[in-house]
Order: C-alpha cells, then structure tokens, then sequence
C-alpha cells in the first residue's frame, strides 16, 4: 500500500466528520462531540503510523493544467512535516477531549465540533502540502475555521467584529503572500517546494539578488498575517473572543505557529537581507506584545498577547539561525535542517505544549468562575482547584523559562545563543523580552490564584472532571520533558537535537547567565509588587502614562479603526457618492437631457406652419452660404 | 451531423417551448405550470451533463455536436450552425445549471401572474442556451437579444424599488452596448468580405488574409466597447447594480450570472481571434478601466448598505478581472477568465438566490436593519457564508473562483508586473465587504426594525424546497473546484488551438 494513502486518510477522516455532522448531527450534539473526537483519534493514530512506520516521502498528483500554469495536490512528508504532524495530530486530540468537557452544556455542541474537524482537515493539509498553491489553499480554509470558531457565540456583537477583524487582517497578508507565490512561479516556473529547494541549491547565486529578497519578504507576509507579527498582530488578542479550547488549539498552539512553519518550509530561498527583517520583526513583536501583555487584566488577553510575543521569538529565531547557517558559521553539515528552522521548530513544539495547556487551563479556570476572566476579580484559585493550579503552574514555569527543569528554558536558550553569536542588540532585547514574559506571568500567577476570592464566580469555583483535568495533565509532561532530546521518539529528533545542540553550543554558559537573570528578575520583580490576590494594579498608580500605553495596547487597534473609519470608508463613500451625482446625474441624465431637449428642438420644426417652415429654409440658406464663401 | 448534436438544439428548443406551454397550461392550475416550466429548465441541465461527457476534448479546437439548419438567409452568409467548443461547453453546461436553480426558484415564488413570468425566464433561458451554442456570430448576437429582451421585462413589471426607472436605465445602456456589438460584428462581416457571419469561415477567411490595421483598431473598439457596456466595464457600469438591485431575484441571477457573460465570451471567442492585432491599440484602455472595476467599484461597494446592491456591485468588481485576464491574451489568462466565467456565474446567481431569501425572512434589503438572522436561520446563514466565501476566492466552497482568479493573476504579472499588486489587491477589499455584510446579516444581536418585523412575519430556516436550488449551484461550485480539470482540460485545448493566444505562450 502507498504512503499516499495514509495522508489521504489523514486529510478523510476530519472531512468525513465535518461532512457528516453538518449533513446528520447539526441538531444532535452528542453524536456529533463522539464523531468529531473518535475523527480526532484516528488522525492522531494515522499521524503516529506516518511517522513512525514510513519513510519520508513526496507524492504528486495533477490538479490543474492551464497554459504555463499547473498545480499538482501533494503531500510533502520530510522530518520538518513530521514534526509538526506530531504536535497538530497530539494536541489537537488532547483539546477535541478537553472540549468534551468545556462545551458539554452548550446547546451549538455540534457546530462547535465541526468546525473543530473542519479546522483539523485543514491544518493537516497546510503541513503535509508539497506545493506553495496547495499550502495557501490549505491556508486559506485554516483561516476561515478559524473566523468561524472566533464567531461561535453568533449573538455576541464583539465575537462578529472580531472574526471579521481576524480575516480581513489575515487577507492583508494574505495578499502580500500570494503575490510572492506569484513572482515565484514567474521567475522558476514551478510551485512545488522540492524543485524549488533543488533550484537554489543548484545556484547559490540567486540568493544575491535583490528580486529574490523581495519573494522571500512577500512570502513572510503570510507570516505576518498568520503569525501575528507586527504590525498586523492586532488580529490575534481579538481572536479570543471565541471558545477557550479555540484559542488553544487554533491561537497558540497550531494555526498561529503555521507562519513560523511556512518560513521553515521556504527557508531555502531567504536572502540574508530578507532574513535581517524578518528578525528585526520578530524581536520587535517579541518587546511590544510583551510589554502590552504587563497591563492586561483579562486573563486571556494577557496570554494571547504572550502567545504574540512568542511568535515573535519563534520568527526571529528562524531568521538568527538561517543568518548564522548562510555565514557559514554553524551546521552545515545538516543541509535540510538549517539552525533557524531548528531553533524556531523547536521552540514551536515546546511553545505548543506549555501554551495549549495554559490556555486550557485558563478554560478550566474560566468554566469554574463563571465566565469571568478579569484576573482581578479571581483570587484564591489555588486550592479550590489544585489539578488546574498545579498543571498550570508547570506550563507556566516553561514559558517565563525556568531554568534546567523545563522545556521552554532549553527552547529559549537556543534562540538567546543564536542571537549572542549574530547580533548583541538583538541578543539584549530578546533577553529583555524574557525578563518582560517572567514579569506579567508572575503577575497573572499570583494574583489570580493565591489570596482570596473577590467575585462571586471565583468563590464558588471548584475543580472540573477528568475529561478536562487529563488533558491537562498529559500537557504538563510534554511543558517540562519537551526540551530534552531523550523525550522524543528518534524519528522526531533530527530537527531537536539541532536545536539542544544550539542551545547547548560555545557561548552556553552566558547566554545561561543572562537568561536566567532575565527570569529571576522578572519573577522577583512582580513577585514584590503584586500582593497575593491584589484588588487592582499597582503599576497602574506607580507609571501611570506607560501603564495606559501599555493597556491601550500601544494604540494599534485606534489608529487602525481610525484609519478604516475617517479614510477608508470616507473613500468609499465619497466614491459612491461621486458615482451617484456625476456618473448616473449628470452624465448619464444629462446626456438623456441633450436628447430631451434635441426633441424639443427638433419638434419645433414640424410645426406644421407654412412660414416657419420658410424661415427655416431661409435661414439655412444663410448658413450654407455663409459656410461656402468662409465666413465662418 | 454529429451523433448527438440534436441535443444542442434540443437544449434551445426546449425552454422555448415550455415557455409557450406554459401559457397554455395555465388554466390547469399553479401545479401544472411549475411542472411544465421546471421541466423546461430541467431537461436542458441533462442534455448539457450528457453532452459534457462525451465532448471530446481532443477535438482540435473545432466544434463538437455540430449542426447547421437552414434559415433561408444563406445568400447573405447567415445559418443556424450550433455547435460546441471547449470554450463553450463550460458555459454551456454552467447556463442550463443556473437556469435550473433560477426556475426552481422563480417556480415556488409568490410573483403575481406566475405563468408569465416564467414565460419570460424560459424565453431568458432558450436565449442564452443558444448564446453559447452559436458558431455563427448573428445567431450569437441574435439569441442575445433573445435572453436580454424578457429580463427588461422581467424588470419592469416583476422589479423590486425602483423598477421603472431601472428597466430604462438597462434598456438604454444594454440596448447601446448591443448595438455597438452588432456594429462592430457587421464591420467584420462587411470587411472581411468572407460573405459569412459563420465564426469558423470568417476564421479561416481572416487567417489567409487578414483585416487592414485601421480596420481591426476600430472594430475591436466598437466590439470591446459595446461588449464592455454588457459586461459592466466602469465607468459603463452603473445599470447593473441598479438593475440587479431592482430585478426579481430569477431575473437577476440569469442575468449576472449567465447572460453578462456573453460580452466577455464574445471577446474571447470572437473579437480577439478575428481581430488579433485590435487588441493592442486598445489594451491601455482596458488596464485602465479594469483598473476602475477593482479599485473604484471594490470601494463603493464598501459603501452599499443595500445587500443586493452591495452583491451587483461586487459582481461589477470581479468583471475587472475578467477584463485583465483578457488583455493578457495567453492561454493562462483568458483560460483563467473562462473558468472565473463559470465559477462566477454559479456564485453569483447563488448569492442573489439567497438574498432574495434574505429579504423574504427580513422584509428588507438594508443591512443596517438586520443582524442575527443566524439564531433564526441557521441554515440560511450557512448556506449564505458558504456563498460569499466562494464569492470572495476563498480556497474551499471558493476554490473554482480561486483557480480562475489565480490563472488571471499569473497571467496579469507577466503582462504589466506591476499591474499585479492592484488587482491583488481586489482580495482584500473583497473580503471588507463580504464578511461585513456576513457579519452585518447574519451575527450580532437583533436590531429594532428586524424584531418588529418578526411580530408580523415570524422567521423559519429554509424550507426544503428553498434548499434544493442552492445545493444544485453549491454541488457544481465544489465540483468544478475540486476536479478542476474537467473543465480546463477542454479550455485549455481550445484555446491552444487558437493561434493568437497560443503564440504568446513561450
């Protein structure tokens, strides 16, 4: 049997699911929560077969031919796909379990679950796909899952406003990306992502030329747009408006982190130049989102904000590794695998882990207070809910990088070494940006779960069932053994053990030093600041202007309502209404007028009256006269 | 005599002939007449499939299922000579599937003298079975007029606001725009001296000795012109979004969705390869004003608070494409421009079909008066996003559109690269407004003017009979999108077969 068929059935049982639910169990949400989740184990079943038992393989098959233009549907399984097949396939089931329990009373289960299938098609897809047309296809349907699970709650005007917001943004990079698509296939004549990898190593020349750059940064919009960069971000925070589970799988742990996956799958073509934005991008995300993520009080606010900030290490780890790999001071012995996609891939796989269980942790947390998610008004978690508490705590120790004994340190430490070795300024702000992510955690762990209650929702909180508490439970393990290479199955180590390798290289012991000062001054910092169970924000007295910069998000979101409402849509309407008084009034009308008035004109030759029909004649003889001897 | 070119005829004949049945059947009751007129759209759908699938696409660019029928006007060139192209039969097949859908909605509407209506849409719908079935180019011209004459109709007496002075702004500027045409067309007739209106003579007389320069440069400018004002070119538009506004919903999804296509088939099919040297006099000029179609008609349509307006403009925007895809005269381009003609056609006839069920839950067209139609209609709302999202190439229920639009792109960039972003650009202002009138129709919380029409006409989600149309067009669109070579595998022959389209194609 090919392999074909196993990536066939991958990309058929979420589709199979997300078909037979809309078709048969729209109104039967209990049937339609089993078939989605038992969709979900297949997948992660059929994953596990791919990667464990097959080779790396490609397959291609016509799609559609016209003139020049032919796009074949393929699959494209090397270690990068496997990799990320792991991490989609695993926690996507974990999160298709938590929601068992998360949605169990919602009375849309079914659209809810569908989507969920639908989003797990899609995925699967964009990370098996062999092709740039087919990846943006794939791309493009993980987009629209993504707006309709943000739109879940229809009646909630702002779950509306932000779905739209999370396409429409996404389609401005979107636009960038296929442009890049575009050139591509004008200037190489393929799209598939092998012959395309075999035409740069074929001629590392093209990797000096300015047109190439320009691809490689078109291409990164997509990044932009997906990933949340700067300054298209905005997107991302919104986003949460949709089901906890939702911003889980969907906006940390797989969708988001599928820009960083299309930079690693086209890394091959990145021009040093292209390379140098893309990082400067990345850290600059990295600083601003964590620095709005400090004065959030909305507990989900603040670790989609963290999520940004993260994407932001991940891109700029892709861009330091691939600097360090094309000055050829690195690995070259792994031409696949360069150090970026190592560095970033790996802290893909950490991040996915630590932030997927915090985020649903957060639901749990969520569910049990009610549907409250001002951290302010929580309090006193800790023992009310100890499986949450401590599992949280764990993921929660990773990201801010707890030094040696979890993932998210190791995962850190290859981007901080990375960036020590390219460039210090880089190097000081993402070091700064650890300090900034060990700070607003503290902050969020401290007062949301130690102290006392200080709403009614939190008071009467208590631990939820297992179906949710497993979950979390299985996650906490992958957030701190995630950043050991021993962890991992040999098939997944190719591209880790770069990254352990990076983290653990010349240059170790600094960059250890400087990460975990970042990390214990950051801890200590928001540790003394905030009483357990603080009632309000103390940095909100203390710096006043910064703290509302930074809870106004640094004015992103006004200036770009300001833009759609005071030029944008003035544009348009200014446009309609031009078309309405000058193209269809005056023009239009006007020249039915001239006609009008031709007919009155010429209705007043016809008369019928003998003499005027003779001063007609008369005059028009004057005229020809007048015309013949040139007085005119 | 090909073996089944009767069906081609058929395939005309029969709408026309329900139509007059109809009339008669009228006094057996309201059954009799959905009967015999959906059946009139019906059986043009199964000839069509049946053709499809035995069209042979290895026919070299020449016309499958010909036949050619006396008409007593052949000592001035003209004959009822039908056949099928890979070109055609796309849109072919695509006319009698909307037709279809459109007839089975106009069939279950609640239009006042039903019989007649459906005379009009049947009459509509012969015509433009004809349309593409025509080789000869005054029969094209002639079953034009044919499908153009009843939606005039169709509007002034069946239209929603404003329907008298809609009638007459299409009456005007689509009778200019046919004139136009058929002046152009004459020229060549006359010029050419070939003493045939027949395409695949004029072809072959004009490729042995072709028209003078002067002569191209003016007859492809009266045929882009006046086939420009029938596909909508800006600044020529402004009767579709007004006349799709105030149309019946059948009227306007045959019209937009099939009937406009005519313009764009007759510049492929006919003025490009009869006049392949007009084209470069006039191609500025259709950046230009294709330019206009995206840019300027994408930002009003931003603008509409009306749904149907907003969807005619919208419509008027992806003509833009359309008309860049042709200006780069590759096979990938106007291949693109075929296949977005059949994509378009069936997303376009949907959308309209499901705001018109829109209106019948809200009593009305302006968006700022619904909201949370989606609690009430779950259905509807997905049926509706499931439309827009193909309405806007969205790779999936879009995916046929996003092929067309790609191709045209491709070819775009290798015509005037810096062309490309503009027109990308479309993909973002498309989007705005699609998922703002979503958003607007279907999310949110109710506004006052929909609960208070709820009191007097309480809302259901749509009624089987309501779904059959729109899974009909949805089915094809998914078709077509992901087995994309059933259909551009005949494009793509047909026109490498053309030697003006072919030779850009190095």
């Amino acid at each position: 049997m090919g392999s074909e068929l196993y990536a066939y059935a991958l990309l058929a049982f979420p589709f199979l699911s997300a078909t037979a639910i809309a078709f048969l169990f729209r109104r039967n949400g209990l049937v339609a929560s089993g078939v989605s989740v038992a969709a979900a184990a297949l997948i992660l079943a059929t994953a596990l077969h791919i990667i464990f038992r097959l080779e790396n393989f490609e397959f291609n098959v016509h799609w559609i031919e016209l003139g020049s233009f032919s796009v074949s549907f393929g699959f494209l399984i090397n270690d990068l796909a496997k990799l990320m097949l792991f991490v989609v396939a695993f926690v996507g089931f974990l999160v298709h379990i938590f929601s068992l329990g998360y949605m169990k009373d919602d009375p849309n289960k079914a659209r809810f679950f569908g989507g969920l299938s639908i989003f797990m098609f899609s995925m699967l897809g964009l990370v098996m796909a062999s092709s740039l047309v087919t990846l943006f296809v794939f791309w493009e349907l993980v987009g629209f899952s993504s707006y309709m699970l943000i739109g879940f709650y229809l009646g909630k005007s702002s779950a509306a406003a932000a779905s739209k917001k999370a396409f429409i943004v996404n389609r401005v990079g979107d636009f960038g990306f296929l442009i890049g698509i575009i050139m591509v296939f004008s200037m190489f004549g393929t799209f598939n992502l092998t012959s395309l990898s075999e035409i740069f190593s074929g001629d590392t020349s093209l990797l000096q030329t300015a047109s190439v750059t320009a691809v490689g940064l078109f291409l990164f919009c997509g990044t932009v747009g997906k990933s949340g960069q700067l300054p298209l971000h905005v997107w991302l925070p919104d986003a949460m408006e949709g089901p906890t589970p939702v911003s889980a799988l969907i906006h940390a742990a797989t969708m988001v982190a599928a820009g960083v996956f299309l930079l690693c799958r086209t890394g091959f073509l990145m021009t040093v130049d292209a390379l140098t934005v893309i990082v400067w991008v990345g850290v600059l995300t990295a600083l601003v989102s964590g620095f709005t993520a400090i004065a959030q009080r909305d507990i989900k606010k603040i670790l989609a904000y963290s999520t940004v900030s993260q994407l932001g290490y991940m891109v700029a780890a892709f861009g330091l590794g691939s600097l360090v790999a094309l000055s050829g001071s690195g690995w070259h012995e792994h031409a696949i695998v360069t150090g970026g996609v190592a560095a970033s891939m790996f802290h893909l796989t950490t991040h996915a882990f630590f932030k997927a269980l915090l985020f649903l942790g957060s639901g749990s947390i969520i569910h049990a207070c009610h549907h409250e998610q001002d951290i302010f008004k929580m309090g006193g978690l800790a023992k009310k809910m100890p499986i949450t508490f401590w599992t949280f705590t764990l993921a929660l120790l990773a990201l801010i990088g707890t030094p040696f004994i979890t993932a998210g340190f190791y995962s850190k430490d290859a981007i901080l070494a990375l960036a020590y070795q390219q460039d210090k300024v880089v190097f000081s702000a993402l070091v700064f940006g650890a300090l900034l992510t060990a700070f607003y955690m503290t902050r969020l762990w401290k007062i949301a779960f130690f102290g006392s209650p200080k709403s009614e929702g939190a008071d009467h909180a208590h631990e939820n069932g297992l179906v949710m508490t497993i979950p979390l439970m299985l996650l906490s393990i992958g957030s701190i053994l995630g950043g050991f290479v021993w962890f991992y199955p040999e098939v997944l180590r190719p591209i880790i053990i770069i990254g352990e390798h990076l983290a653990h290289g010349e240059n170790h012991t600094t960059v250890a030093l400087f990460g975990g000062a970042a990390w214990a001054i950051g801890l200590v910092v928001a540790w003394t600041l905030y009483g357990a169970g603080a009632k309000e924000d103390r940095l909100e007295r203390t710096v006043k202007p910064l703290h509302t910069l930074f809870a106004q998000k640094f004015y992103f979101d006004h200036l770009y309502d300001w833009y759609v409402a005071k030029i944008q849509q003035r544009i348009a309407l200014t446009l309609h209404f031009i078309e309405q008084i000058v193209l269809s009034g005056l023009i239009v009308r006007g020249l039915a007028g001239i006609t009008g008035l031709m007919g009155i004109g010429l209705r007043s030759l016809h008369v019928g009256n003998i003499h005027t029909y003779v001063y007609w004649f008369v005059g028009g003889l004057v005229i020809f006269w007048a015309l013949t001897v040139g007085i005119f | 005599m090909d073996d089944f070119a009767s069906l081609v005829q058929f395939s005309i004949a029969v709408p026309i002939v329900a139509a007059f049945l109809t009339l008669f059947v009228k006094s057996w009751g309201r059954p009799a007449v959905q009967i015999v007129s959906v059946t009139g759209f019906a059986l043009p759908v199964i000839f069509a499939l049946f053709l499809w699938g035995f069209y042979d696409p290895s026919t070299p660019g020449g016309y499958a299922f010909v036949s050619n029928l006396d008409t007593g006007l052949e000592m001035i060139g003209v004959g009822l000579h039908l056949g099928l192209n890979g070109v055609s039969l796309p849109l072919f097949v695509m006319a009698s599937v909307v037709g279809l859908a459109a007839g089975l909605f106009a069939a279950q509407s609640k239009a006042e003298n039903l019989s007649r209506y459906l005379f009009c849409l049947l009459i509509m719908q012969g015509g433009l079975m004809g349309v593409f079935a025509s080789i000869d180019i005054l029969f094209f011209y002639f079953f034009h007029e044919l499908a153009l004459i009843p939606t005039f109709i169709m509007v002034g007496i069946w239209g929603g606001r404003d329907r008298n002075y809609a009638a007459m702004k299409m009456t005007i500027y689509l009778t200019m725009g046919a004139m136009l045409s058929l002046v152009g067309l004459i020229a060549i007739y006359v010029k050419s001296g070939a003493e045939s209106f027949d395409l695949i003579t004029l072809k072959a007389h004009l490729a042995e000795m072709p028209l003078a320069d002067s002569v191209q440069k003016y007859a492809f400018g009266l045929l882009l012109f006046g086939f420009g004002i029938l596909v909508s070119l800006w600044p020529l538009h402004t009767w579709a979004p007004l006349g799709y506004g105030a149309a019946p919903s059948s009227a306007a999804m045959l019209h937009a969705g099939v009937l406009k296509k005519f313009g764009l088939y007759g510049l492929v099919q006919v003025a490009i390869p009869l006049l392949p040297d007009g084209m470069g006099y006039w191609d500025n000029w259709i950046v230009w004003l294709a330019l206009g179609n995206i840019l300027v008609v994408g930002l009003i349509a931003m603008a509409q608070r009306d749904l149907k307006q907003m969807i005619g403009y919208s419509s008027v925007m992806h003509m833009g494409y359309a008309f860049l895809g042709i200006a780069a005269m590759s096979v990938l381009g106007v291949g693109g421009v075929v296949l977005m003609m059949v994509a378009h056609g069936l997303t376009v006839a949907l959308l309209f079909m499901l705001s018109t069920m829109v209106h019948h839950r809200t009593q009305t067209f302006e968006m700022s008066e619904m909201g949370g139609l989606a609690k009430k209609a779950p259905v509807l709302a997905a049926f509706f996003v499931c439309a827009m999202m193909a309405s806007i190439g969205l790779p999936g229920p879009g995916l046929a559109n996003f092929w067309g639009e790609i191709s045209i792109f491709l070819a775009v960039y290798d015509f005037r690269n810096w062309l490309v972003y503009a027109v990308v650009a479309g993909i973002v202002i498309s989007a705005i407004y699609g998922l703002r009138a979503i958003a607007s129709v279907f999310y949110g919380e109710e506004t006052d003017e929909f609960i208070e029409s709820q009191k007097e006409v309480p809302v259901e989600d749509m009624s089987w009979a309501e779904r059959v149309p729109v899974l009909i067009l949805i089915i094809v669109m998914f078709f077509i999108g992901f087995f994309p070579k059933t259909v551009t595998e005949s494009i793509n022959d047909a026109l490498e077969s053309e030697p003006v389209y072919a030779q850009v194609e190095e």
